[in-house]
């Protein structure tokens, strides 16, 4: 009889793979013949199928029947209840009201402060304000000329066409 | 299930657990209670295989669902349902096996799981063994195999787990533990080649293979 070297850690791993079912088609065939050609496979086979059985003998562990309660009452504790879900939702509700109100009274602060202490480009005109500016409209286009003079007996004195002697000396 | 993408929606139309989870999402009264009665049997049962005791896996199961509940608003289908939620599991369980490592315990016996003593399908099974010899040599049997199971790694027992007690295949199992397929195929071949080796003095060989042998 020929002889077969022991099989390796991949043919035991195919051997598994094929009590499992998990090969394909072709390595399954390919297995199948080294089995029927291999007295020490087909027994290892066997010994990996009765050991795989055997565990068929532990007997299937149930729930206890307090299980489902005691699970659900700790559920029960992680459950938002029904109170502090109307809670919750009515904080909600205050902190948009509060944003709300927030941003109207900003604008009645805004229009009232405006209203009450109007910048200079924006202040409108009273008339006697308007008449004030006409009168010394003169006075205002020389302003910087006026400033220049100490005083406005001064500037009247410049008025005498005299004061250089004839004007009309006719240089 | 409008508001999410149309993956998403897909999925939601193939799996029904999925659309249980967006009523969940959505608070929709008693959805969580539906949520919790389908899967607490599945997930009571793996938490159990894995940590080998009743008390925690059923505290860990629960933990689980806290879980689901207090991520409930993120929830975003991207696989089945199922497939989230023995990912929560496994990341819950492997966390609870490596402290334990750190902080050990004394191993439980198989007992009976529920505190009121057998529960009626536990009893029937005793009924059905009529010798008090066959029963305590399934009892045996039965603390031997938990054991074996025991004896793996954290990550094989998770695998083994999966697959004989959740029916899921390498790509499934491969999701829930963040790993490839390979690493799953590997991972499973030598959990049952360690399990082999476990519970070998219960392995029967007899016809073929031991004829050939002799030969």
């Amino acid at each position: 009889m020929a002889q077969h070297p022991p099989l390796n850690d991949e043919d035991r791993a195919n051997l598994v793979a094929y009590l499992d079912g998990e090969l394909d088609e072709a390595e399954a065939r390919a297995l199948e013949a080294k089995l029927n050609l291999d007295p020490n496979a087909r027994t290892e086979a066997e010994a990996l199928r009765q050991a795989w059985d055997l565990l068929d003998y532990l007997p299937r562990p149930e729930p206890s029947p307090s299980f489902t309660n005691r699970t659900l009452d700790r559920i029960a504790t992680l459950r938002p209840s029904a109170t502090n879900q109307v809670q919750r939702r009515r904080r909600r509700w205050l902190l948009r009201l509060a944003w709300v109100a927030a941003v109207v009274l900003a604008a009645v602060a805004g229009y009232a402060g405006a209203s009450l202490f109007p910048g200079p480009a924006g202040a409108a005109r009273s008339p006697e304000t308007d008449e004030a500016l006409v009168r010394d409209l003169r006075v205002i286009e020389n302003l910087r000329q006026y400033q220049q003079a100490e005083d406005i007996r001064f500037l009247r004195e410049l008025e005498h066409a005299d004061l250089f002697g004839d004007t009309n000396a006719g240089y | 299930v409008a508001a999410i993408g149309e993956t998403s929606g897909q999925l939601a139309l193939r799996d029904p657990d999925i659309r249980l989870m967006l009523r969940v999402r959505d608070d929709v009264p008693g959805a969580f209670e539906e949520l919790v009665e389908l899967y607490q049997h599945r997930l009571v049962a793996i938490m159990h295989h894995l940590l080998g005791s009743a008390e925690e896996g059923e505290d860990l199961a629960q933990e689980v669902f806290l879980r689901i509940y207090r991520a409930r608003k993120r929830y975003r289908p991207r696989a089945k349902f199922s497939t989230w939620l023995f990912t929560i599991a496994n990341n819950l369980a492997l966390n609870a096996l490596r402290t334990r490592q750190r902080k050990p315990v004394v191993p439980l016996e198989v007992r009976d799981s529920g505190p009121l003593g057998p529960r009626p399908a536990e009893q029937l099974v005793r009924d059905r063994a009529n010798q008090p010899a066959q029963r305590i040599q399934q009892q045996e049997l039965a603390g031997l195999i938990r054991q074996a199971l025991e004896g793996l790694n954290e990550r094989q027992r998770m695998a083994v787990v999966l697959n004989k007690f959740e029916d899921m295949n390498y790509n499934e199992i491969a999701e829930v533990m963040g790993l490839t397929v390979k690493a799953v195929k590997s991972l499973l071949s030598r959990a049952r080649t360690n399990l082999r080796v476990a519970l070998q003095d219960y392995i029967y060989m007899d016809g073929e293979p031991a004829a050939a042998d002799e030969a």
